[in-house]
């Protein structure tokens, strides 16, 4: 869309006559190209040499919506002349392919593959992605179950690539979870317990990576749910989940990716309105447990990291929530909450105003 | 008539910048008014998608910059309007399909330029087209938008599809409380939204989903003090804004953060002076627009955030802007009230 992050050259750059003309001949070149696809349009020409023209103006500038949607209508056109050309007699509702749907089947592959080297330059890409769930509904409605399923798989792999190349791609993360829904209605299963590894494996090679804490943290209540969870495991899975934070925040005390997830397993001790605890029989004197060692947990990482600011944003943060549960407080003074946030004010200055609601909301 | 192509050329290199950096307003006017002229650059023609929503950050950043006629308006009228489809939305640019997006920067444009009457006067019934024509990608069930006939759906299409209705007075044609319901599924335990149920929260996707819940008058939904937290942590120490955690900045981002907060009223939870200057770094103060950051090329999809941001945060000189609407406030009022 618009130039993000293209550096700006230290000298004006002035094109040399040859670079000039060179441009110029592109331009004649994409021009006429252009041209000639916009006239076939026009023409509502449907046929594979037009889709042929699409590939080669569409591989030049995949943000041409315009030329995605002509590329499906003739897709849609060549579906049905193999349709017309009989074929599809009643083999549809059995594994084997028909005539028909071997075409159909390689077009859509064909365009699948095709899309692939788009998407490694232009991962941020809306059309591309667009395009691609396009081509995967049309194969789950015109080829059997069996053959879609088979493309979705291969969809899995692709994104996993995808995510290995860039794994914070926001369009990626998406796009996972669109593949995993899918299969798992496609095949019946659940697979929330090997997405949950591999948020594991993700988080392992980079701790800071939020995308993969905050796809884990939505998966552990889907993870309890499949397997019918009782209120041991899910106590458990609360734990362990403490236990594999608290390592983590005490690599790096300073990632804010982690307290967003420390912060979200909070959030299951003490439910807000509207959410719910993946634990949700938690007893109140358990939540008081909980949190108080939370909140020491978080205090001990103070030592040696007094000025990170994270950890007095957590404290005052926990400490409203252990005043809600309960307000007879012994777990700090009215002197800490004032330290606490007199260290947050000196340390974070961007958000001083923040802070100054902070203080009068703590009546400090 | 384009004004997307063109990123500036040439340009300050690192470390000239920051010597007492002042907003450049007569080079971003000029900078604006030579987009057009640009024909000679590949990327004029590689940008073509992006021709109406270029007009309408061209001509928005003027009226902030206070030059709203330094474009020709029969020119941005013409072009506008032969971007109408017979379906009732517009495309990018002439022969390009219709699409939300374009229909919603054609929408605003035509409202700026104070010229629904003379679209209808050649467009007979337009705006009740326009109307359907977004109404009818309301998806009834979800309360979701497609961005066309093709079925993409996202939120960015439900917020401009309101925004668009909204300017037309339209907005009792499509099911607004079920966008309510719908944004508020999209919501995270950290208080903001991520594109769909369950996805990571996004300031971009923040900016529409308290959007849509602006124009739907519920702003009571959102969790007010956690999402302005998480809005506020986009702040990095050099001043500039970013869309997720342990991203980059990108001054864009002045816009999809700082507009949130403006609406939720809370504003006052970064520090105005640092973004300000980040954001005078990014301008190149030889040939105008404004980059993502200090030392890349400039765009007007940057040139026109920037600017909005620096209207949100008072920047004298400015015009005001609607945290809403991304227009200038004089003309949402006249449209609103009038």
């Amino acid at each position: 869309m618009a130039s993000h992050g293209v550096s700006r050259p230290a000298v004006a750059a002035v094109k040399s006559e040859q670079a000039r003309r060179q441009e110029l001949a592109e331009i004649e070149k994409y021009k006429s190209l252009s041209e000639l696809v916009n006239k076939k349009k026009a023409e509502n020409d449907l046929s594979l040499d037009a889709l042929d023209l699409t590939t080669k103006l569409v591989s030049l500038n995949p943000e041409y919506y315009t030329l995605w949607n002509y590329r499906r209508l003739i897709l849609l056109r060549l579906f049905e002349q193999e349709q017309g050309n009989g074929g599809s007699t009643g083999s549809e509702a059995t594994d084997a392919l028909s005539p028909r749907q071997q075409v159909v089947e390689e077009l859509i592959t064909a365009d699948l593959q095709f899309l692939i080297p788009l998407f490694f330059k232009n991962p941020k890409c809306y059309w591309l992605w667009n395009h691609r769930d396009w081509l995967l509904q049309q194969a789950q409605a015109q080829l059997p179950p069996v053959t879609a399923l088979k493309l979705w798989q291969g969809e899995l792999s692709l994104v996993g690539k995808m995510l290995s190349l860039d794994s914070r791609n926001f369009h990626g993360w998406g796009y996972r979870r669109t593949v995993i829904a899918k299969l798992e209605q496609l095949q019946d299963t659940n697979m929330a317990e090997s997405e949950f590894e591999y948020t594991t494996k993700v988080i392992k090679a980079s701790l800071s990576n939020f995308s993969a804490w905050h796809y884990r943290g939505n998966l552990i209540p889907r993870l309890l749910d499949s397997c019918q969870a009782d209120s041991t495991t899910r106590r458990k899975r609360l734990n362990d989940e403490f236990k594999f934070i608290e390592q983590a925040l005490w690599t790096d005390p300073y990632d804010q990716s982690l307290w967003g997830y420390h912060q979200l397993l909070i959030l299951n001790i003490v439910p807000t309105a509207g959410r719910q605890s993946f634990v949700s029989d938690l007893t109140n004197s358990e939540r008081l447990d909980l949190l108080e060692r939370e909140f020491k947990g978080t205090r001990d990482l103070l030592e040696g990291a007094e000025k990170c600011k994270w950890i007095y944003q957590a404290l005052l943060q926990y400490a409203e929530l252990y005043l809600e549960l309960d307000a007879s407080n012994r777990l700090f003074t009215t002197q800490d909450l004032r330290h606490w946030l007199d260290q947050l004010k000196e340390l974070d200055t961007l958000r001083t105003g923040r802070w100054n609601d902070l203080e009068k909301k703590l009546n400090l | 008539m384009s004004l997307v192509a063109g990123p500036g050329r040439g340009g300050l290199g690192d470390g000239q910048f920051s010597q007492n950096p002042k907003l450049c307003v007569d080079k971003h006017v000029a900078y604006i008014q030579s987009l057009d002229q640009r024909r000679d650059e590949l990327d004029y023609w590689l940008t073509e998608h992006l021709r109406v929503s270029g007009i309408y950050w061209g001509l928005t950043a003027l009226h902030l910059l206070g030059h709203p006629d330094a474009l020709p308006r029969d020119d941005l009228l013409k072009y506008i309007i032969s971007c109408f489809c017979d379906d009732g939305g517009f495309g990018a640019a002439p022969g390009h399909d219709s699409h939300m997006l374009y229909t919603l920067s054609a929408v605003q444009v035509l409202v700026t330029l104070d010229a629904l009457e003379e679209f209808e006067q050649q467009i007979p019934r337009g705006k009740d087209k326009i109307g359907r024509f977004i109404a009818d990608l309301q998806n009834r069930e979800s309360g979701t938008f497609a961005g066309d006939r093709w079925g993409e759906e996202d939120t960015r299409f439900m917020f401009a599809g309101l925004l668009a209705l909204s300017l037309l007075h339209l907005k009792h044609l499509v099911d607004i409380d079920k966008c309510v319901q719908y944004v508020k599924s999209c919501q995270n335990f950290d208080g903001a939204y991520g594109v769909s149920p369950g996805a990571e929260s996004h300031s971009a996707r923040v900016y529409t989903c308290v959007g849509t819940l602006a124009l739907a008058g519920r702003l009571d939904a959102a969790d007010t003090d956690a999402l302005a937290g998480w809005l506020s942590e986009r702040q990095l120490p050099n001043g500039g804004l970013n869309g997720r955690p342990e991203k980059l900045e990108d001054v864009c981002y002045s816009w999809w953060v700082l507009s949130s907060m403006a609406m939720i009223g809370r504003l006052h939870w970064i520090d105005k002076d640092r973004l300000t200057s980040f954001i005078f770094q990014c301008q190149d103060p030889e040939n105008g627009g404004i980059a993502d950051r200090p030392g890349d090329m400039v765009d007007v999809f940057h040139t026109h955030f920037g600017l909005a941001g620096l209207s949100l945060l008072g920047q004298p000189g400015l015009a005001e802007v609607d945290p809403t609407y991304c227009m200038p406030k004089q003309v949402v009022e006249r449209v609103l009230n009038g």
